[in-house]
């Protein structure tokens, strides 16, 4: 059956349910992928999957069911699972869909021409061959990886809406693994974006410089210390942390934010900023997970938290209108908030220049372990993290097996300056470095 | 799910290009999550997946292929696309498929998709109400109930076909305690391959009760100072630190491409001679338990490291070829979408001779460590990280006062050498390990054991 089909004897038994209110929420993602190990295919990954979410709205409620397996039998299925788990639905916010009415930005305007599996091989093994010819030092399980992905969605309601939307991009990745003969580091990158857009030398480069630069690392005595974070990891903490601005959270007590619109939370120089349909992304939306047309808004102005991120139910709670923010982290999820292309707005002034600023220090260039030791309802965080020493202004020697601790929301008051290189974690969270003083370190 | 000729037509087209091994894994799996907010039905989750995995193997080369249907024209259509990464002449043209039933160590007394939404809800409502009643510092509280009914389909060019049906289930309550707006959470998360009658081994309101505790006791509570010094961690979750700390570098999808700590190991002292670590994916109805890994191969225990030395490897087929090495039935995948890799099931070090007042009277000044968050490791360099949720400071021999979530971090080789003190009383607890192959469910487990010697990522 294809969707077409699937979609039809959806909308013929809701009918014959006596459903009013309902809609269908589908994504189809088609992909190939390449691995190059010891400038060898590792392997080859081809997907063509998809899945329909079936919502319906029963007295306010919502209840959700979905599938992948489009047959006749399973329609009726669906229907009936969203119909049951509505009526067990006890939360008083009313939920409903949205109607057609919303202008909406060009969708799918990237229209560069897919890569082949060989084309995609071919530039995996290039910037494989550029990190062994890069420094003398990598050693096999170094591995690098090419992929391409267009992913469709699309929605379909009672009330009229019927719309598609798509993304497509290449991305890669390079893990870097490098010995001194008795240790090994390593380091790793990605990148999202157009194949022929990709400076593949300056790529791989990079991340062997990445991986040889912590060669030597040792831990740093334990204390507070002025500390710079590099671009990508301070664009780690914001998507750690992303869920705070969300209403979603605050409403239901979960975010330090509740309440908090109008209020200075941040320095007064910080403005953060979610737009979905940032110039040159890849990962332009035109419409969010119920249909709202997306825009431009700053979520957090000159330090002041101008408005939390809200879906139709949120918005509909707080008597504001959707600031087109109602997400589906797969099309099988529930209906949540989350930013789409999120990001610390960049200012003046080179990483050097912190440096210079922060005098002695520590510039944290990585931070892992974020799932269990960065908390979004408390604000604490406690990262294994590693980076180099600031020394008389100055990057110095490399250090490793440190934490860095604190709090989100104590560090978004205490930033000092931000920097101008505003770089994207794959398309979607981006931040420039910060300077920022007094966190606490543990180390030796 | 599918007719054993309809596997076999697509492993032979698979195998057209000149593969030397195929496999088709197919999946149907019904998952329901069921959250409370406060004490009322907040959403919903409710999803069907079904779809088909194909690999193929040339020497060490992997080509793979999926797709969400499990129609025939659509295996079909993944089976040639597979075989359209290679471009040789095929080199087997005949497959025999013999089922093969090996059995079911994990009864199911109660599937859950039999019982309705409400008694499920009401005992999520129990749980929520003991922990907002516990104390007036309580804010907000969430309670879940997950279902996952998972059934899955191998066949290969081997001549094998297999099926098996995992089902499982799981509870989570966590709680907020605020006071001058500050938060701190507490949480409890029990799980097991068993259906509802998972919900009679324990007391809803034991388990609101526990999370709201850890909450409100972490809420008065100060931070640690940060530094390096000797840390007792609780059993149960706190097996954790075994999982990151040794776990994933030895897996074979680690182990096979050079990026372990652990390579050319075998045979050698990796561990302090305390430590006996054990993967065991036989144990009955434990959560992290399979009939077959998702290549197949029966279920094993298999002791990695014995009185500290390494035993063995988790491998997988595929880097098992890599590695000259058979399969420990180790490989696992979320699911068709994700190729599988080596994994880990139920992992756990086994129970020693210490005994529990000894090693907290052992250490002057350290922390304890009692209930544990999640962690993460770099196999490559053996960094590793994990948190912990709820501590107390200990001093001269005695446990004192609690202190906030901080991160234990350390170098998983020198860790697991600083193992001095192992306990008697081993208890596991359930997490989702993700990895190369997805998110998994997985067992952590241990006694209450001392590390020497760790950082410890305080203020």
């Amino acid at each position: 059956m294809t969707y077409q089909e699937f979609k039809e004897a959806v909308v013929r038994i809701a009918l014959e349910k006596q459903i009013s209110d309902y809609e269908l929420y589908y994504t189809e993602s088609t992909g190939t992928s390449v691995e190059i190990f010891k400038e060898e295919i590792k392997s080859y990954q081809t997907e063509n999957n998809m899945g329909i979410c079936f919502r319906c709205v029963v007295e306010g409620k919502a209840g959700y069911a979905s599938t992948e397996n489009l047959t006749e039998e399973e329609a009726g299925f669906l229907v009936e699972r969203a119909l049951e788990n509505a009526k067990s639905i006890e939360s008083e916010e009313q939920c409903f869909l949205y109607k057609k009415g919303d202008e909406y930005a060009e969708c799918g305007e990237n229209k560069t021409s897919a890569p082949t599996g060989a084309e995609l091989a071919d530039t995996a093994m290039k910037i494989q061959k550029a990190m062994y010819k890069a420094d003398a030092r990598v050693v096999d399980g170094t591995q690098t990886g090419v992929g391409y992905e267009v992913k469709k969605y699309a929605i379909f309601n009672s009330n009229g809406l019927d719309l598609e939307d798509q993304v497509q991009y290449a991305s890669c990745f390079a893990t870097a693994l490098a010995s001194d003969g008795k240790e090994m580091y390593n380091s790793g990158k990605s990148k999202v974006g157009n194949l022929q857009d990709f400076d593949l030398n300056k790529f791989a480069e990079d991340v062997v410089e990445d991986a040889v630069a912590t060669i030597g690392a040792e831990s740093v005595d334990s204390g507070k210390y002025a500390v710079v974070l590099s671009n990508q990891v301070m664009a780690t903490l914001l998507a750690a942390y992303g869920g705070v601005f969300s209403a979603e959270d605050a409403q239901k007590g979960l975010s330090l934010l509740q309440g908090k619109e109008g209020e200075q939370i941040a320095a007064d120089f910080i403005t953060i900023t979610d737009d979905p349909l940032y110039e040159g992304s890849v990962m332009k939306r035109t419409f969010d997970g119920e249909g709202v047309a997306t825009y431009r808004k700053n979520v957090v102005e000159h330090g002041k938290l101008v408005t939390l991120l809200h879906n139709l139910k949120t918005a509909a709670a707080a008597g504001v209108k959707s600031t087109g923010n109602a997400s589906k982290a797969s099309y099988s999820s529930v209906v949540g908030v989350s930013p789409f292309i999120f990001y610390l707005r960049p200012m003046e002034g080179t990483k050097e220049e912190l440096f210079a600023l922060a005098e002695e220090g520590i510039y944290v260039t990585d931070i892992s372990g974020l799932h269990a030791g960065a908390n979004p309802i408390t604000g604490d965080f406690s990262l294994l993290s590693q980076g180099f020493l600031i020394q008389q202004g100055k990057k110095a020697a490399p250090v490793k097996n440190f934490t860095m601790s604190g709090n989100f929301f104590t560090l978004l008051k205490e930033i000092e300056k931000v920097g101008e290189d505003l770089e994207f974690l794959n398309g979607k969270v981006g931040a420039p470095s910060v300077l920022v003083r007094d966190i606490a370190v543990a180390g030796k | 799910m599918l007719a054993k000729e309809l596997v076999k037509e697509a492993l032979r087209r698979a195998l057209a290009t000149g593969a030397d091994y195929a496999e088709v894994f197919a999946e149907h799996t019904q998952n329901k999550i069921f959250d409370l907010i406060s004490t009322r039905t907040d959403t919903i989750k409710d999803a069907v997946i079904s779809g088909v995995g194909i690999r193929i193997f040339k020497g060490t080369r992997c080509v793979s292929g999926s797709a969400s249907s499990l129609a025939p024209e659509a295996i079909l259509d993944c089976a040639s696309r597979v075989a359209d990464g290679l471009n040789e002449s095929a080199v087997i043209t005949d497959i025999v498929l013999r089922e093969r039933l090996f059995g079911d160590r994990h009864p199911i007394k109660i599937v859950p998709s039999d019982v309705p939404n409400a008694d499920k809800i009401d005992y999520i409502r129990e749980m929520c109400l003991a922990a907002k009643e516990y104390h007036e510092e309580i804010s907000q509280v969430t309670g879940t109930f997950l279902e996952v009914d998972h059934k899955i389909l191998i066949a290969n060019s081997e001549g094998l076909f297999a099926q098996d049906r995992q089902i499982r289930s799981r509870l989570m309550v966590a709680a907020v305690a605020s006071k001058d707006g500050e938060n701190q959470t507490g949480s409890v998360r029990p799980g097991a391959r068993k259906g509802m009658e998972l919900l009679e081994d324990f007391d809803p309101k034991e388990l609101g009760r526990k999370a709201a505790r850890q909450a409100v006791t972490m809420l008065h509570a100060g931070y640690i100072k940060a530094g390096t010094m000797p840390v007792a961690i609780e059993n149960g979750f706190g097996g954790v630190i075994f999982h990151e700390a040794c776990g994933h570098s030895l897996e074979a999808g680690s182990v096979a491409v050079g990026r372990s700590q652990f390579v050319g190991k075998l045979g050698t002292m990796i561990a302090n001679e305390k430590v006996t670590a054990i993967d065991d994916g036989t144990i009955p109805n434990a959560w992290g338990s399979i009939n077959i890994d998702d290549e197949g191969t029966p279920a094993r225990k298999n002791v990695l490291i014995e009185n500290g030395v390494l035993k063995t490897y988790m491998i997988d087929k595929l880097n098992g070829r890599r590695m000259g090495m058979k399969s420990t039935g180790s490989a696992r995948r979320q699911s068709y979408e994700f190729n599988p890799t080596s994994r880990m099931t139920n992992t756990y070090i086994a129970a020693g001779q210490d005994r529990n007042e000894d090693i907290i009277a052992s250490i002057e000044y350290g922390l304890y460590a009692k209930e544990m968050g999640g962690g993460s490791v770099n196999p490559a360099t053996g960094q590793f990280n994990f948190a912990v949720e709820e501590g107390y400071v200990i001093r001269n021999g005695k446990i004192c006062e609690p202190v906030r979530g901080a991160s234990l971090i350390g170098k998983g080789s020198e860790v697991i050498m600083n193992i001095d003190m192992v306990g008697q009383d081993v208890a596991r607890g359930q997490g989702m390990c993700g990895s190369y192959s997805g998110s998994i469910p997985t067992d952590v487990g241990q006694p209450l054991i001392r590390v020497a010697s760790i950082t410890v990522g305080g203020r």
